[in-house]
């Protein structure tokens, strides 16, 4: 019984980054119909920034995540236009390779730049441990916690009243009929693409004080990423915030069952049988993986 | 060779896209389906052709239970049918979208070539043979979409809208084309928003309205049916 | 018929003189690289790009085949042809089961599942010590003798490459003149349409998975035996299957001669760029991978038909108007 309040407290924290990186990838699925498997290299980045800029000029991670912010909506912005708006209306397969393609470009970029070395970010209150009753996490991982949460949240709020927010939801449940209201769709893409690095590149600023930085640490963090996001349902976020809680829980329990060397065989195994059993998540539309949309 | 439909409904979430759908066509016969958009006509289609399962009922071909098999099975067992939205294999030639047809019927594809080639000369798109499909026009690809199913050699044909989106001088044709299937035997189900064309060529019409099955008989019986003018024209004109 | 073989003619008959001229051990090896990720491209395309099945996981089907050559050789010292038929039969399973569980799946949904195949592979073979030597990998020992594939004589394995990849070439132009092509084809096209026309595209498209299974362990086979090291990060890596795709894409996908012209291009360019930089440190080497990341980019958008469609262009004469007619 002991370890039971641990695992919660764990699977919580792991599931409220997780949240995060799955909530952009969601959310770009959701309005553009578009499957980023470039998601996982804007995390690096995000990692990387947070990393030079602690080093270079001894900024603390937290402060680099308010300046993260208009860098990551920039990026987004400056590869929207310039890669991902042409391959908008092509074929699903000339968007996988055309993110696969930005995917490979990046993290060779980060590995010609930066070096293989893994890089860490270590503040001052780094091992710094919190005790809570029978329960122990380490400050990193409450901060990068609540800040995804306050996010997704504000995410959330932004999606439900704000105008652009409204805006995009329009155009995910059906483009034509929000071109011929007037919406301009382009500027839309922009937006949902821009606000999913936004997303992804923050979740990498509040990882980077937790996790080892190099230049393919985008692969773990993608894949799992997007067993969370079919789990949920491509396009729902609350799916995808439920699903995180649900992968993180199979990730805890898993390692502390089988051990960490085994436990990603569990998460991919859970998302082979949600891809045979229900392939449109708990939450999706069933039927939508047939259309491939 | 008759095909059965009995009770056939369907479902999409809160809507009744098919409802309590029956009726039999004799061989031989040429049907036609009518109804304002949202009756419901592709979807039996669907339903008829084996790409969606009925939440109720069931179609039978001469007996055979076609609801449950999927879509190729019940090509191979004689049902073809065309798209509203037109289909064309666009990487392949229109020859080689015909031989996929005949393909079906045949393992050797030398065979399947010549009988492609027959089939192009009868639908009049012989002289397109080596040109790829997505250069056709709309009329051409209406023929070269009927050509590809003629090629599995079907016992009924559902055709999905034969003259939606084609010019006026190529309307006759079409149906010049449709008339000397069914006057060689072949039992076909045409669906069509263009009354003049239906009325010509059908000797059975069935008149669908949101979903339900509002008159069946002689062309000119139907069209002055109450229901029908109610349909398409509004309460107004009844 | 024979304006189109022409090509093909032309590429391997000068692949085959090759060594009759070329003494050099470093270009030698260069042209049995092409040849082998040439076949392997090969491999991938006939469910890629004849079926419309764009795996993103053939990585794993290449490991099955090295590591069933590397094991047999290894652990039982029997000879590699056994480990390939071994590998072959094993990737065919695989390939039947992946099919078979992603039947049903289109677009990204497809692409992920066999992403997710290639990892748990990855995981299995790096983690389990007992079996596969886990993370270190397993390096294949050299016996001289031409059953257990030991030649000193670069020039053999030339001719053993350029077997193989007539062999995929072959295979494809079967596939484009076949009735399983034709059919296969349809489902590339358009699944839907297809299945009207009475193709049964979901047994279809298992056969063209299990059969590029089987022909991709096969290459892996071969390569395991050649380079002599098995290493469980690079033969299940998405990357590596990013690769065999991309040879094909560049070079024309659905054609038989692409995956090679595709692999010419893409091998001879990280050759001499490792070559060249591979000295001065790693890090210079992923220059290429940038590459390759920015040219799929462009080619997918700008040159979908790839090499062979920007030659079919610009030469009538050499035009593959897809399936023979």
């Amino acid at each position: 019984m002991g370890a039971v309040p641990q695992l919660v407290v764990s699977t919580i924290l792991l599931g409220g980054i997780y949240a995060l990186i799955a909530v952009g990838l969601t959310l770009i699925f959701g309005v553009m119909r578009m499957v980023n498997f470039a998601h996982g290299e804007f995390v690096m980045l995000g990692m990387y920034l947070t990393f030079w800029a602690f080093t270079l000029l001894a900024l603390d991670p937290y402060a680099v995540l308010v300046l993260s912010l208009p860098v990551f909506f920039a990026m987004g912005l400056l590869s929207y236009h310039g890669i991902m708006k042409g391959v908008v209306n092509a074929s699903h397969n000339v968007q996988i390779f055309t993110t696969v393609g930005l995917s490979i470009a990046l993290q060779n970029v980060a590995l010609v730049l930066w070096t293989g070395d893994f890089r860490f970010v270590r503040t001052g209150y780094y091992s710094t441990v919190v005790r809570l009753g029978d329960t122990a996490f380490n400050v990193p991982q409450i901060i990068a916690f609540a800040v995804s949460v306050a996010f997704t949240a504000g995410l959330f709020a932004f999606m439900r009243w704000s105008y652009t927010g409204r805006v995009m939801r329009a155009t995910a449940q059906d483009r034509d009929a929000a071109a011929l209201a007037g919406i301009d769709t382009d500027r839309v893409y922009a937006h949902t693409w821009s606000i999913g690095i936004v997303c992804v590149g923050v979740a990498g600023v509040l990882l980077a004080p937790i996790y080892p930085v190099y230049p393919t640490v985008g692969l773990q963090f993608v894949l799992i990423a997007y067993v969370v996001v079919v789990l949920g349902g491509l396009g729902d976020m609350l799916g995808a915030v439920l699903g995180s809680l649900i992968v993180a829980a199979v990730e805890v329990v898993g390692s502390y069952v089988v051990g960490t060397a085994w436990k990603e065989v569990l998460y991919f195994l859970l998302f082979i049988g949600i891809l045979v059993v229900r392939p449109a998540g708990l939450f999706g539309q069933r039927g939508a993986e047939r259309l491939g949309a | 060779m008759s095909l059965a439909v009995a009770g056939v409904t369907k479902r999409f979430g809160g809507i009744v896209a098919n409802r309590d759908i029956s009726f039999e066509v004799a061989p031989g016969e040429l049907v036609g389906v009518i109804g304002p958009n949202g009756a419901g006509k592709s979807t039996l289609f669907e339903v008829v052709s084996g790409f969606y399962r009925p939440d109720a009922g069931e179609v039978r071909l001469e007996g055979t239970r076609l609801t449950g098999l999927s879509p190729d099975h019940i090509c191979r067992l004689g049902v073809a049918r065309t798209f509203q939205k037109l289909r064309p294999f666009q990487g392949m030639t229109v020859l080689q979208n015909v031989m996929v047809g005949a393909l079906t019927r045949t393992h050797d594809v030398g065979a399947a070539r010549e009988q492609a080639r027959a089939i192009l000369e009868r639908v009049g798109l012989a002289d397109k043979a080596p040109a790829f499909a997505r250069t056709l026009s709309t009329g051409q690809r209406k023929r070269l979409e009927l050509a590809r199913a003629l090629a599995t050699r079907p016992r009924v044909l559902l055709l999905d809208e034969v003259t939606g989106g084609v010019d006026q001088r190529s309307i006759p044709g079409l149906v010049r084309l449709v008339r000397e299937l069914h006057e060689g035997g072949l039992t076909l189900m045409v669906i069509e928003h263009n009354m003049r064309v239906i009325t010509a060529v059908a000797q059975r019409i069935i008149a669908l309205y949101l979903g339900e099955v509002i008159a069946d008989g002689p062309p000119d019986v139907v069209a002055r049916d109450r229901r029908v003018v109610e349909a398409y024209l509004g309460q107004a004109y009844a | 018929m024979t304006g189109r073989a022409l090509p093909a003619v032309v590429f391997f008959g000068a692949v085959a003189l090759v060594p009759l001229v070329v003494r050099d051990a470093f270009l030698l090896d260069g042209l049995i690289l092409i040849l082998l990720w040439g076949s392997v491209s090969a491999a991938w395309n006939v469910a890629g790009g004849y079926a419309g099945q764009v795996s993103l996981g053939h990585a794993g089907f290449f490991g099955l085949g090295a590591y069933s050559a590397a094991l047999l050789s290894t652990r039982w010292e029997a000879s590699p042809w056994l480990g390939f038929l071994v590998g072959a039969v094993l990737a065919t399973a695989a390939g039947l089961v992946i099919g078979y569980l992603s039947n049903r799946l289109r677009g990204p949904y497809f692409v992920l599942a066999t992403i997710a195949f290639s990892q748990i592979l990855l995981i299995v073979a790096s983690r389990w010590r007992g079996f596969t030597a886990g993370s270190e990998g397993i390096p294949v020992p050299f016996r001289p003798g031409f059953w257990t594939l030991g030649f000193v004589d670069k020039a053999v394995w030339v001719y053993l490459m350029l077997a193989l990849a007539v062999l995929l070439y072959l295979v494809q132009r079967y596939l484009e003149r076949s009735r399983l092509g034709y059919q296969l084809g349809a489902v590339r096209e358009d699944e839907d349409a297809a299945q009207s026309l009475g193709v049964a595209s979901r047994r279809l498209k298992v056969i063209a998975i299990a059969v590029s299974a089987a022909l991709t362990s096969l290459c892996g086979g071969f390569w395991a035996q050649y380079v002599g090291f098995v290493d469980p990060f690079y033969v299940f890596s998405v990357d590596l299957s990013v690769r065999f795709a991309l040879a094909s894409i560049i070079g024309g996908m659905g054609t038989a001669l692409g995956p090679f012209l595709g692999s010419l291009l893409i091998t001879t360019l990280e050759i001499y760029l490792r070559a060249h930089f591979g000295g001065i440190g790693a890090g210079l080497v992923g220059i290429y991978l940038i590459i390759y990341g920015c040219a799929l980019i462009l080619v997918v958008r700008f040159a979908p038909q790839g090499l062979v469609g920007w030659l079919g262009d610009r030469l009538p004469r050499l035009r593959t108007a897809g399936a023979g007619s």
